[in-house]
């Protein structure tokens, strides 16, 4: 087997990677002209940490949509020569290498960190989207309302809290479960709260306008009922995606481990601004609670929720990885990072190279997120 | 030749933004002599309390002194070094600030805080500390010092703290004391005690004072000298009498015409405020800064090239930055002194009797509270108000006012009592029943301008929000329209109905907030304070535009301030609450003229007068307003009235007072005798 040597590696890994370093130097040429324009991104590329987090996240994110560029390979195709290939191995065939090597079903490793963010970068935002959704609906009339509504909830957040997640994770992944509509009703209970926030949402705030009413509350139900055929009953009828239920167990253990904490921030915000002359105002004025919750008070919450966003965006990859581990998350093949690092930890002590490159690239993207999280923290204080 | 303690000379200091060095302070000096009180008096934005911390070398990273210097003591400030300065501050130069709970560690006991500063600057034992601490304590006239050394910030009322802080910065023993608005933050008759104390304690202590505020009347209270500053520059500074009695400087002029003169309402003299606005650090005019707004600006002479500050009396103690300064008549009366016609009252809008309101303060809600205490927050109130009449409720933090405004709004509901609003009884409903006509025709001008705008949503649309809710108006077309309409209304311009709130002063943000409270046509408008957190000229534009709305559509306002000198210019009758109670009710005449309840007097005598040749009887009250969880047996003023030895007997504090009717109209609730009554001189003549 021939090798490339490891200056040439590099040097072909960085030559591959070439569309996305076009599309960065547009994107950030592009914000730099316009950064006065552009509110709060313009505040944040102009700092250090901020331009440092939107670099490393819009790289990943150009990895993802042009992953057929930049992968040589296909990221679940087996070439058996090159089973546990170190890197730079060359495939006879082709001639093209494998330049992060092959792991141990002979898949080239680099295709698959390619390929696998493209599942992160869908599933992590999708399920603190999720997760984001839970805690904003309960969090809003707990601190709004007070009282029985807010013990209740308290409660029953710190009681899922206290509850041993892991135990939660294997129940899911029992067989005897599996079989039940559980995790059916467990992801479909939770996929309906963005829908009933979007419903609430505009059923508040265009009372006075019919026909816009109507149109978004159409496109509501039409989003909501993709997602319920997508995800819970795994009938996407645009075929884009298959979801498995150990995929939909990812959203409802995202959501359970999530949901209390943001819950929390929610409330604890609402709280503070409740005591705010325009929410007094907007009361003065007879508007119903739910107008206010959502449209006065949720907007000027949005600076210390976005940054857990984006840090809760960062747990929920790691978590996909580490769910894996217990058979919950996505099937064994899945190129996402959490998986391929789960896979090649068994041989480990003796071929590191397969675990390596995914592990760097979770690493680089959660910090991303925490460096963007950084940044955006600092400019909503100064707000 | 005494030497000042502080000098300033020609100081400029700028601050470095993203774009370009915005210049804050420019060619500004001063000098304090030692022992003497110089006041700083401006509006905000120009460059007072910048001033103040610079002195101390404390401008953050972005400011810097671009020229001038400072001189304290002798010493060139700028010149010295990180651990010379730290032994300067708190033992040399000490500062008050305006916010006294922000001043003080919530976590540390009082005791702590004030002995750390000895710690700190002296070479002293623990008890000897202690002792020191104690007797400044007692010489800020608190009450129980031992007490007050042992409790925590929370513990003590906002009066007390800011008495602990001024302690605090008297216990080094410093030459100079800077105090920035230290009395903003407090009530009326709480500000006097604090304003008493702090003379009181400069003359004993010979400490020099700068005393920074945008209070006139409580400059000339308290100042020997002072300086008054506009956008970043000084435009006038002299002693106190030459500058108050004879104004050399237009703004000067300006803020004086701008204030309610006591004993004048709207009718008589009418306020005149300064037009235009504040420029804009970045949009400074070319020579003199105050030229736009001027009526005696003359083109080619005021805006040439700046204007040096000038003497203009013989002894060097008075100057002025003025070009035109011998040319303008200064005695001249102004051009738009017109006075208007009173409104006459309506019929009667809103009848309020016996209007009580409780809360239960339970220990815990989910679990059962032990014994439910109440609040009594309002005590059996009963008054009535006209249609086009302006009502005005004074009192201080405590009184009430606030939940009265609360129940007539339907943000609360009463315990019992009736309030009959327009044939109906709006007591027991909750803004949740009330139907959308009743909600647009009462309606609300809040407090803090800074916090009664959404700040996510531009300003037109948070006016149009109102109109959607009110269901005023059927397209979006017309309600834009109307929407701009309202902005004429309040005289902004139609350009900032895109404009963010964070991009309004606090001023223009009060005008959204008038507009947005007369976008629904409603009939009675309760105003919160509308105006004690705003400055001195832009309350008289606020209150111009108040008046002249409410004379043409003939709205009943009901005004809640404690600014006694604002209520006399806008009220037609009064209320004066103390604790829930009413204690009198009568015309503005009848209040501001004897016989007074005794704490009418007392917050009458404080007061602070612009007016130089005005003469004031001072009645400061004792102790503080007491918790509305325990009220006081009896009458609910006893335990502060400074009239009480003249009741005969215990009756005071064990009988509440019925409600006297003195003449047609004026009630008051008190046990004095007729013959005391009928003895009282006027506070102020």
């Amino acid at each position: 087997m021939e090798f490339m040597s490891p200056f040439a590696i590099v040097l072909r890994v960085v030559i591959q990677f070439t569309p996305v370093w076009m599309a960065m130097a547009v994107l950030l040429t592009i914000s730099f002209l316009f950064k006065r324009r552009l509110g709060l991104y313009g505040f944040i590329i102009e700092t250090g940490t901020g331009f440092a987090g939107v670099s490393i996240l819009s790289f990943w994110l150009f990895t993802a949509i042009f992953a057929a560029s930049v992968a040589p390979f296909d990221p679940l195709g087996q070439i058996v020569s090159m089973k546990d290939a170190l890197p730079g191995a060359i495939e006879a065939n082709s001639g093209l290498p494998y330049l992060l090597g092959g792991d141990k079903l002979a898949r080239d490793v680099f295709s698959r960190m390619v390929f696998g963010s493209r599942i992160v970068l869908i599933i992590a935002p999708l399920a603190t989207f999720l997760a984001l959704s839970v805690g904003i609906m309960l969090g809003l009339p707990a601190g709004y309302f007070g009282k029985r509504i807010d013990a209740f909830l308290s409660f029953l957040a710190n009681l899922i809290l206290a509850f041993p997640i892991i135990l939660l994770f294997y129940l899911l992944v029992s067989p005897g479960i599996l079989e039940t509509p559980i995790p059916y009703a467990l992801a479909g209970f939770f996929f309906v709260f963005p829908i009933l926030l979007l419903f609430t949402l505009f059923w508040s705030g265009y009372r006075a306008h019919p026909k816009q009413l109507a149109l978004r509350l159409v496109l509501t139900l039409l989003a909501g009922g993709w997602l319920f055929a997508t995800f819970v009953f795994d009938s996407d009828p645009f075929h884009i995606l298959r979801v498995s239920p150990s995929t939909l167990n990812i959203f409802a253990a995202v959501a359970l481990a999530s949901g209390p904490g943001i819950f929390r921030i929610v409330r604890s915000l609402t709280l503070d601004i409740k005591t705010r002359e325009y929410v007094q105002a907007a009361q003065t004025r007879g508007e119903t609670p739910w107008f206010i919750m959502l449209w006065e008070i949720l907007p000027n919450a949005r600076g210390p929720l976005i940054v857990d966003a984006c840090l809760r965006i960062g747990y929920t990859t790691i978590l996909i990885g580490a769910l894996g581990y217990f058979g919950l998350g996505m099937p064994p093949e899945s190129p996402d990072w959490g998986t391929a690092i789960k896979e090649s930890s068994r041989l480990m002590r003796a071929f590191v190279h397969p675990a390596l490159p995914p592990a760097l690239a979770m690493m680089s993207f959660v910090l991303g997120l925490n460096l963007l999280a950084d940044a955006l923290r600092e400019q909503s204080l100064k707000d | 030749m005494v030497e000042p303690i502080l000098d300033i000379r020609n100081l400029s200091i700028s601050f470095s933004t993203r774009a370009v060095e915005i210049p804050a302070v420019m060619d500004f000096s001063c000098q304090v002599m030692p022992g003497e009180a110089m006041g700083l008096v401006g509006e905000s934005g120009c460059g007072k309390s910048t001033v103040a911390l610079a002195i101390l070398r404390d401008l953050a990273r972005i400011g810097r002194i671009t020229s001038g210097s400072i001189h304290f003591n002798g010493r060139d400030m700028a010149k010295l070094s990180e651990h010379e300065l730290r032994q300067i501050r708190g033992s040399e130069i000490a500062m008050v600030y305006q916010e006294p709970m922000a001043s003080l560690n919530p976590t540390m006991k009082i005791g702590r805080q004030l002995t750390e500063v000895l710690f700190i600057h002296e070479r002293v034992t623990k008890e000897q500390a202690y002792g020191r601490a104690l007797d400044m304590v007692k010489a800020v006239k608190l009450p129980d010092p031992e007490r007050i050394m042992g409790s925590y910030p929370h513990q003590l009322s906002g009066g007390q703290q800011q008495r602990i802080v001024i302690a605090m910065a008297l216990l080094a023993k410093p030459k100079l004391l800077i105090l920035d608005e230290p009395t903003t933050a407090l009530d009326v008759t709480v500000e006097a005690g604090i304003v008493e104390l702090v003379k009181e304690l400069g003359k004993q202590f010979g400490t020099s004072m700068l005393f920074i505020s945008h209070n006139l009347g409580l400059i000339l209270e308290t100042c020997d000298r002072v300086t008054v500053m506009y956008s970043g520059e000084a435009v006038e500074s002299g002693p106190i009498r030459d500058v108050f009695g004879s104004v050399r400087h237009p703004y000067t002029q300006g803020l004086f015409r701008s204030m309610p003169l006591l004993g004048t309402n709207r009718n008589s003299r009418p306020v005149i405020p300064i037009p235009g606005q504040l420029p804009l650090p970045h949009e400074r005019p070319k020579g003199c800064h105050f030229g736009p707004r001027c009526s005696h600006f003359v083109d080619g002479v005021c805006n040439v090239s700046t204007v040096a500050m000038r003497s203009i009396d013989e002894a060097n103690t008075h100057h002025s930055r003025c070009m035109r300064v011998e040319e303008i008549d200064w005695h001249a009366q102004p051009e738009a002194a017109t006075q208007t016609e009173a409104t006459g009252a309506g019929p009667v809008l809103l009848n309020v009797k016996g209007l009580k309101k409780y809360y239960k303060a339970a220990a815990s809600e989910l679990f059962g509270g032990r014994e439910a205490r109440t609040v009594k927050a309002v005590e059996e109130v009963s008054f009535t108000a006209r249609e086009a009449e302006t009502l005005a409720i004074v009192g201080e933090s405590g009184c009430g006012k606030s939940t009265l405004a609360k129940v007539l709004l339907g943000l609360e509901t009463a315990t019992e009592g009736t309030a009959r609003y327009d044939e109906t009884d709006i007591q027991s409903d909750p803004i949740e029943r009330r139907d959308t006509k009743l909600i647009s025709s009462i309606q609300m001008i809040f407090q803090n301008p800074f916090d009664t705008l959404n700040p996510s949503y531009s300003v037109g649309s948070q006016i149009i929000r109102t109109l959607e809710r009110f269901g005023i108006g059927t397209s979006r077309e017309e309600r834009s329209e109307m929407m701009l309409n309202l902005l004429d209304l309040v005289k902004l311009p139609r350009a900032f109905a895109t404009r963010m709130p964070r991009q309004l002063s606090g001023g223009q943000k009060q005008r959204i907030g008038v507009a947005r409270a007369f976008a629904g046509h409603p009939r009675m408008i309760i105003a919160d304070e509308p105006m004690s957190a705003l400055d001195v000229s832009v309350q008289a534009a606020i209150t111009e535009l108040l008046t002249t709305i409410q004379r043409q559509s003939r709205t009943t306002m009901v005004l809640i301030s404690h600014d006694l000198s604002l209520v006399r210019y806008m009220a037609d009758r009064i209320i004066v609450m103390y604790l829930g109670h009413i204690v009198e009710q009568g015309t503005a005449e009848q209040i501001f003229a004897p016989p007074y309840h005794p704490y009418t007097e007392a917050l009458l005598s404080a007061i602070p007068l612009t007016d130089s040749l005005a003469k004031k009887r001072k009645i400061v009250l004792e102790g503080e307003i007491p918790s509305a969880l325990s009220p006081p047996s009896g009458c609910p003023f006893q335990t502060r009235c400074h009239m009480k030895s003249k009741v005969s007997g215990s009756l005071c504090e064990q009988v509440v007072p019925p409600m006297r009717d003195l003449k047609e109209g004026h009630a008051m609730k008190c046990h004095l005798p007729s013959e005391i009554l009928d003895q009282m001189t006027p506070v102020i003549s």
